[in-house]
C-alpha cells in the first residue's frame, strides 16, 4: 500500500472495510441507546471509577459518562451532545437516527449502490422533510398569557421520556411554573434565573417548587434569629472583614495601653461600615415588627457579625455572585456595592426568611417575595443518585418548555411526524427525483422509522405489527402515534403527547449530514507519533 | 486503544476505555444484582431484633465494631457492588431521617428482591414486577395508616411512661434486657431537654459521655454538661457561679497586622512589661467584677491571664471545640464574648455547680444546671470496655432519635412483627382483587412481610414456621395486635407484652426500602468505568465554621 512506504508505523484501513467499521460504530451505539427511548426505556447504571454511581435514562448523560473510545463512536456522539445543547433533548433519537440510516444505507451499498448517491439521495430528502414539518407543526400562539395546557403537555412529553410516571407529572407542573415565573415580556427567557438545589432529604416525591430563593449556607452567628417574617433584604457586596494592607506593614508600640489602641483602630474602618446597615436598620425597622437581613456576596467577619447579631440583624456572608443576581430579581432593591448612601430604596422585601439544618448542610429560605422573576427548585431525593437523575431532567424540562415558548409551536409526538414523513417522502419526493438517488430517500424514509419502532420495540410490543397498524391509518389520512400501553394507533393529539419543533428540526438536520460524512469516508488513517501506545 | 490493524469489534465493549466492564440483560445485570443485594441482607437479617446477634466488622481503619445496629455494620463494610450500595443508601437515608429502622430496610429489601428473582425466573419482566410492588407499597401505607393504634396521635412527651412506651422496642432492639435501664434514661435527658414546642426538639442537645469502668447501672443523667478535660487552673469547684464565655482565647489582645514592640532602653523595657501585666490585671479584674466566677475560654489561655484569674479566685475551663462552646453556651445561657473584656450581666451565663470530678480514673468537669437553662443534658455511660460504650451510645442515639421522631409524630402500631403479619394478610386479600400479571407481584410483596415474624423467631431460636402460622391464624380471627412474645415462645396480644413501634419509623423504613428495590429492578444495563487507582482524596472537612 502506497500509505506504507510513506510511513511504515501507520494503521489503515480502506475501501469496504473502513465503510464497515464507520457502520459497526454507529449500530454498536444505537444497540446500547436503543433501549433508552420514550417513556418505557429502561434505565441504566453507570459505575464512576470512584464506584459512584449513576442511574440515567438520558442519551445525554449516558453518552458523556460513558468515555466513548471508538473514533466513528466519539464523532455521533458528539453530535448528539451538541443537539443537547442547542435544544436540550432528542439526543437519544439523534443517536437511534444515524445509526438507522447508515444501517439502511449499509443495505444499498451490499446491493451494489455507490454511497455517493445515497448522500444526495439523503441532501433530498432532508430538505423535503424540513419543508414537510414547517407545514405539519401546530403552531402555538404565545401572546402575553401563554397557553399552559399546551406547554403543560410538551413538558410531560419530555419528562416522562427521563423519569417514572408518576413523578414526571409532577414535576410538570414545577417545571412549567418555574419557567412562567422568570419568564418577563419581550425579553428571552434566562433559565438561569431558575435556581436547583438540591436537598438529601425525604423523598423524591418532595420536590417543589419555591418562588423565591434558597442558599446552601446559613448564617453565622449562634445567636441569630433562625426565622425571621416581613423581611427587607439588603443585597450586598461590601468587605466587612478586617482585610491586609497590601503592603507589608507593622506596627510599633512601646506599652499595652498602645497596643490597645492599635487593635481597636485597625478594626475601626470595618466596624464604620457595619455601623453604617445597623443604622439604616434601625431607620427603616423601629417600632415596627419588621427584620432586617443581609446577604453579602463578600465576607463578614466575626467580630462584624457579632455587631449585627447584637442588632437583631441575620446577616449572611459569601453568597454566590449568581444568586446575587437572582435575588434582586426575586426581591427587588439593588445590589449595593458600597455603604455610603444607602437609602430604602436600595432594600428588597420577602415576607419569610427562615434556616434549615439538614445534618451538618444549613439552607436559608427566601420566601413569599413580592413579584418573582427568580425561583428555586428544591430537589428532595433519598440519595444522590436520585437527586442528579431529577436534575438531568428537571433542565431538560425547562428547556422544553422554553423551548415552545420561544418556537412558538410543537410537533406531534409518538412516532406520528415520522410516521408522516415518511409517507409524505415515499408518496411525493421520490418520484420528484430522477436517478438513484431515489434509493437515498427511499432510505432516509425507512430510517425514520426507527422512532416508532423503537418505541414499540421498548415497550415490549411486536414491532412489525406496530407499524403496519400505523401506516394502514396514515394511509387513511389519519396522523395517529403509537399508544405505548396497548400498542393501538392513537391521537398524539388526544393524549397531549408534544415534542418540541426544534428538537426534531435539529433532529433532522444533524442526523444525514453525519451519517454522510461517514459514508463518504473510504480510508481510515492512524498515524502520527503520538497516536500509538508505545509497545 | 481500539487496534485498527483488525476490525474493530462490533457492539459496545469495543467502544469503551481499557478496564470498563459492560453488564446488560436479565442474566448478567438483573440477577446478579439480586444475588448482590442479598448476600447483604443476610449479614444484616440475623441482627435484626431483640435477640439478633453481633457483628465484629473491623474497619479499613482497623477499628473493631462489635454492634448489632444495621447502619454501622453497612457504613463500616464499604459496600463495592453497585446494587447493593443502592441498598446501603436506603439505609443510610433511613438512618438520617429518623435514626433507626436501617436494619428493617435492608432486609425487607433483600426480601422482596429474593422475591422478585422467583417472579423472574417464573417469567415474569421486571417492569411489571416494578408496577406491582409500586401498588403494592401504596397499599401497605395506607393499611399501616389503618392499623395505628387509636388515640396515640395525641400525647404528651413529658409524660416519661408513654415516652418509655415508644422508645422501649427501639432500644431493645439493640440493647435487649438493658432496654429498661436504657429507656429510663433517655428519657430522662430527653425530657429535660424538649423545649416548648416539641418539634423543635434537637437531637443535639442529649449528649453521651462515655466513660470506662462500673457498669451500665452506675450510669446517670446530668442536667448540663459533662467536659472530658480537667480545669485549667487549681479552682476546682465552684458552686451557683455566673460564667463568662470569651470565644478568642484569654490572652493578651493581638493586633491582625504583625506587631513590633518598639524599644529604646531598658527602662522602657521594664515599663512595658509592667504595662502589659497592668493591662491584664485589669481585664481580668473587670471579669471578676462583674460577678463571674468561671471563665470559660474557646482558644488558648495564656499563663500571664491565668495567674490574675487565680489571684481573683475565677475558676478557668477550656473547650478548644467550638460546636462544645457553644453547646457550653446554651446550657449555661451565656452569650460569648470575642474579646477579653467587661462581659455585661446579660452576657453571663449561669450554672449551679461547675466540678472537677473524677470518675473511673478519668477527670471530668461536670457543669450542672437544674433549674434555668435546662438545654442540655447529659447521658453519662458506665461500662466495661470501650466496644461495650460505642454500642450501648448507638443505642442512646437510636433511643434519642426515636424520641425526636414521636415529637413529630407520635402515632405508634403494634410491634413484635404482629403488624407485618397484618399488612401480610391484607396485602394478600388485596392481591387477589386485582386482576393482571402484577397480583403476583403484589402476592409476593405480602409474603416478604414474613420475613420480620420469622427472622425475630429464628434470631431467639424458635420454631419460626410454627410461629407464622399460628400468628396468621390469630390474625385471621380479628385480632390484629397478636405479635410473638420472644421470651414465652408465643403468640401474645402487644397490648400486653407493650411491644410498640412508631408509625412514622416502619412506613419510612418500607418505602424506602420499596423505593429502592424497584431502583434495583429497573437497572438493565451497567456499565463500569475502570475503579480508580491510587489513594482515596482525602476526605472532604466540614465548611468553615465560627
Amino acid at each position: 500500500m502506497s500509505l506504507r512506504v510513506l510511513n511504515p508505523n501507520a494503521e489503515v484501513l480502506n475501501k469496504s472495510a473502513a465503510l464497515h467499521m464507520n457502520i459497526n460504530a454507529a449500530k454498536g451505539l444505537q444497540d446500547v441507546l436503543r433501549t433508552n427511548l420514550g417513556p418505557k426505556g429502561t434505565i441504566k447504571m453507570l459505575v464512576g471509577g470512584a464506584g459512584d454511581i449513576k442511574l440515567t435514562k438520558d442519551g445525554n448523560t449516558l453518552l458523556k459518562e460513558m468515555q466513548i473510545q471508538n473514533p466513528t463512536a466519539i464523532m455521533i456522539a458528539r453530535t448528539a451532545v451538541a443537539q443537547d445543547d442547542t435544544s436540550g433533548d432528542g439526543t437519544t433519537s439523534t443517536v437511534l437516527f444515524i445509526g438507522e440510516l447508515m444501517k439502511q444505507s449499509e443495505r444499498c451499498i451490499e446491493e451494489g449502490t455507490h454511497p455517493r448517491f445515497l448522500v444526495d439521495g439523503f441532501e433530498v430528502a432532508k430538505r423535503a422533510t424540513l419543508e414537510f414539518l414547517e407545514k405539519f407543526k401546530t403552531p402555538v400562539v404565545m401572546g402575553d398569557e401563554p397557553d399552559r395546557e399546551m406547554l403543560k403537555m410538551v413538558a410531560r412529553t419530555t419528562l416522562r421520556t427521563k423519569l417514572y410516571e408518576g413523578l414526571a407529572d409532577q414535576l410538570t407542573d414545577i417545571v412549567l411554573n418555574a419557567v412562567l415565573c422568570v419568564r418577563q415580556k419581550d425579553e428571552p427567557i434566562d433559565l438561569f434565573m431558575v435556581e436547583i438545589m438540591h436537598m438529601r432529604h425525604k423523598f423524591d416525591v418532595d420536590t417543589h417548587l419555591i418562588e423565591g430563593l434558597v442558599l446552601d449556607h446559613g448564617s453565622r452567628h449562634p445567636d441569630m434569629k433562625r426565622r425571621a417574617e416581613n423581611c427587607y433584604i439588603l443585597t450586598a457586596n461590601v468587605s466587612l472583614e478586617y482585610e491586609k494592607s497590601e503592603i507589608n506593614a507593622g506596627f510599633f508600640y512601646s506599652n499595652a495601653e498602645q497596643r490597645e489602641k492599635m487593635v481597636s483602630a485597625e478594626r475601626r474602618q470595618v466596624d464604620e461600615r457595619v455601623k453604617k446597615i445597623i443604622e439604616l436598620k434601625n431607620k427603616v425597622c423601629s417600632g415596627t415588627d419588621k427584620n432586617f437581613v443581609v446577604i453579602n456576596q463578600k465576607g463578614i467577619d466575626p467580630p462584624s457579625l457579632d455587631l449585627l447579631a447584637r442588632a437583631g440583624i441575620i446577616a449572611l456572608r459569601r453568597a454566590k455572585r449568581r444568586n446575587m443576581e437572582r435575588l434582586v430579581l426575586a426581591c427587588g432593591g439593588e445590589a449595593i456595592n458600597s455603604v455610603d448612601d444607602l437609602t430604602e430604596d436600595c432594600l428588597g422585601w420577602a415576607g419569610l426568611v427562615y434556616e434549615h439544618v439538614l445534618g451538618e448542610e444549613k439552607y436559608t429560605f427566601v420566601e413569599n417575595v413580592k413579584n418573582p422573576h427568580s425561583c428555586t427548585i428544591l430537589i428532595k431525593g433519598p440519595n444522590d443518585h436520585t437527586i442528579a437523575q431529577i436534575k438531568d431532567a428537571v433542565r431538560d424540562g425547562l428547556r422544553s418548555v422554553k423551548n415552545t415558548v420561544e418556537d412558538e409551536a410543537v410537533v406531534l409526538g409518538a412516532g406520528a411526524f415520522e410516521m408522516a414523513a415518511k409517507k409524505h417522502l415515499m408518496d411525493n419526493v421520490k418520484k420528484t427525483v430522477k436517478g438513484r438517488a431515489q434509493l437515498g430517500v427511499a432510505a432516509f424514509a425507512d430510517a425514520l422509522l426507527v422512532i416508532p419502532k423503537t418505541l414499540a420495540e421498548n415497550s415490549g410490543l411486536d414491532t412489525q405489527d406496530v407499524i403496519v397498524a400505523l401506516e394502514n391509518e396514515h394511509d387513511r389520512g389519519l396522523v395517529v402515534g403509537l399508544n405505548h400501553h396497548s400498542g393501538e394507533p392513537v391521537d398524539p393529539q388526544m393524549e397531549g403527547i408534544f415534542d418540541n419543533y426544534s428538537v426534531k428540526r435539529q433532529i433532522i438536520n444533524s442526523g444525514p449530514i453525519i451519517a454522510s460524512q461517514l459514508l463518504l469516508v473510504d480510508e481510515v488513517i492512524r498515524a502520527g507519533r503520538n497516536m500509538r501506545k508505545p509497545t | 486503544m481500539v487496534g485498527l490493524g483488525a476490525m474493530p469489534g462490533y457492539g459496545i465493549q469495543s467502544m469503551l476505555k481499557e478496564g470498563h466492564k459492560h453488564l446488560s440483560g436479565l442474566d448478567e445485570a438483573v440477577l446478579k444484582n439480586i444475588e448482590a443485594c442479598r448476600e447483604l441482607s443476610a449479614i444484616t437479617r440475623t441482627s435484626l431484633g431483640p435477640n439478633g446477634m453481633n457483628k465484629m466488622v473491623i474497619n479499613h481503619l482497623d477499628k473493631l465494631f462489635i454492634t448489632n445496629d444495621a447502619a454501622t455494620i453497612v457504613n463500616e463494610l464499604e459496600v463495592q457492588h453497585p446494587a447493593a450500595k443502592l441498598l446501603v443508601l436506603a439505609a443510610r437515608a433511613q438512618q438520617a431521617e429518623i435514626g433507626d429502622g436501617a436494619n428493617l430496610t435492608i432486609s425487607f429489601a433483600g426480601e422482596l428482591l429474593e422475591k422478585a428473582e422467583e417472579l423472574i425466573r417464573m417469567g415474569l419482566h421486571p417492569s411489571e414486577i416494578i408496577i406491582g410492588y409500586n401498588k403494592a407499597i401504596i397499599k401497605v401505607l395506607e393499611v399501616l395508616e389503618d392499623l395505628v393504634e387509636k388515640g396515640s396521635e395525641n400525647m404528651d412527651v413529658r409524660n416519661k411512661e408513654e415516652v418509655v412506651l415508644r422508645m422501649k422496642s427501639a432500644v431493645a432492639s439493640k440493647q435487649f434486657g438493658q432496654e429498661d435501664v436504657l429507656c429510663s434514661l433517655v428519657a430522662d435527658a430527653c425530657m429535660q431537654v424538649c423545649p416548648k414546642n416539641p418539634a423543635n426538639f434537637n437531637v443535639d442537645n442529649v449528649r453521651v459521655a462515655k466513660l470506662v469502668g462500673g457498669g451500665l447501672h452506675n450510669s446517670s443523667v446530668v442536667r448540663g454538661m459533662v467536659l472530658k478535660n480537667d480545669a485549667v487552673g487549681s479552682i476546682k469547684k465552684v458552686e451557683k457561679a455566673k460564667v463568662a464565655v470569651f470565644a478568642g482565647g484569654v490572652d493578651t489582645a493581638a493586633t491582625e497586622t504583625k506587631g513590633t514592640v518598639l524599644i529604646h532602653s531598658a527602662e522602657q523595657l521594664e515599663n512595658y512589661a509592667k504595662t502589659e501585666e497592668a493591662k491584664v490585671e485589669e481585664l481580668i479584674k473587670a471579669v471578676a467584677d462583674s460577678g463571674a466566677k468561671v471563665i470559660v475560654s474557646g482558644a488558648a489561655v495564656g499563663d500571664m491571664a491565668l495567674h490574675f484569674c487565680e489571684r481573683y479566685k475565677l475558676m478557668v475551663l477550656k473547650i478548644s471545640s467550638k460546636f462544645e462552646l457553644r453547646r457550653f453556651c446554651r446550657t449555661t445561657g451565656a452569650i460569648a464574648l470575642l474579646k477579653l473584656s467587661q462581659p455585661n450581666a446579660d452576657e453571663l451565663g449561669y450554672a449551679d455547680s461547675v466540678s472537677v470530678e473524677e470518675i473511673g480514673g478519668a477527670r471530668v468537669t461536670v457543669v450542672r444546671n437544674e433549674e434555668g437553662g435546662n438545654s442540655v443534658a447529659t447521658v453519662l455511660l458506665r461500662g466495661s470496655t470501650d466496644s461495650i460504650l460505642d454500642d450501648l451510645e448507638r443505642a442512646v442515639d437510636d433511643g434519642v432519635n426515636t424520641y425526636k421522631s414521636m415529637c413529630r409524630d407520635s402515632r405508634i402500631i403494634p410491634g413484635a412483627a404482629a403488624t407485618e403479619i397484618e399488612l401480610a394478610k391484607r396485602l394478600k386479600e388485596f392481591s387477589l382483587k386485582e386482576t393482571g400479571l402484577d397480583q403476583y407481584a403484589i402476592s409476593k410483596f405480602a409474603e416478604s412481610f414474613e420475613l420480620v415474624p420469622r427472622t425475630l423467631s429464628e434470631n431467639a431460636g424458635l420454631g419460626a414456621m410454627e410461629i407464622i402460622s399460628s400468628l396468621y391464624a390469630e390474625h385471621a380471627g380479628g385480632n390484629a395486635r397478636v405479635g410473638i412474645d420472644l421470651e414465652e415462645g408465643a403468640c401474645k396480644d402487644v397490648s400486653i407484652t407493650k411491644i410498640w413501634d412508631l408509625y412514622v419509623t416502619k412506613s419510612f423504613a418500607l418505602k424506602y426500602a420499596a423505593d429502592a428495590v424497584c431502583t434495583v429492578l429497573r437497572v438493565d444495563q451497567i456499565i463500569m468505568a475502570k475503579p480508580a487507582g491510587g489513594p482515596r482524596p482525602p476526605q472532604q472537612g466540614a465548611m468553615d465554621e465560627d
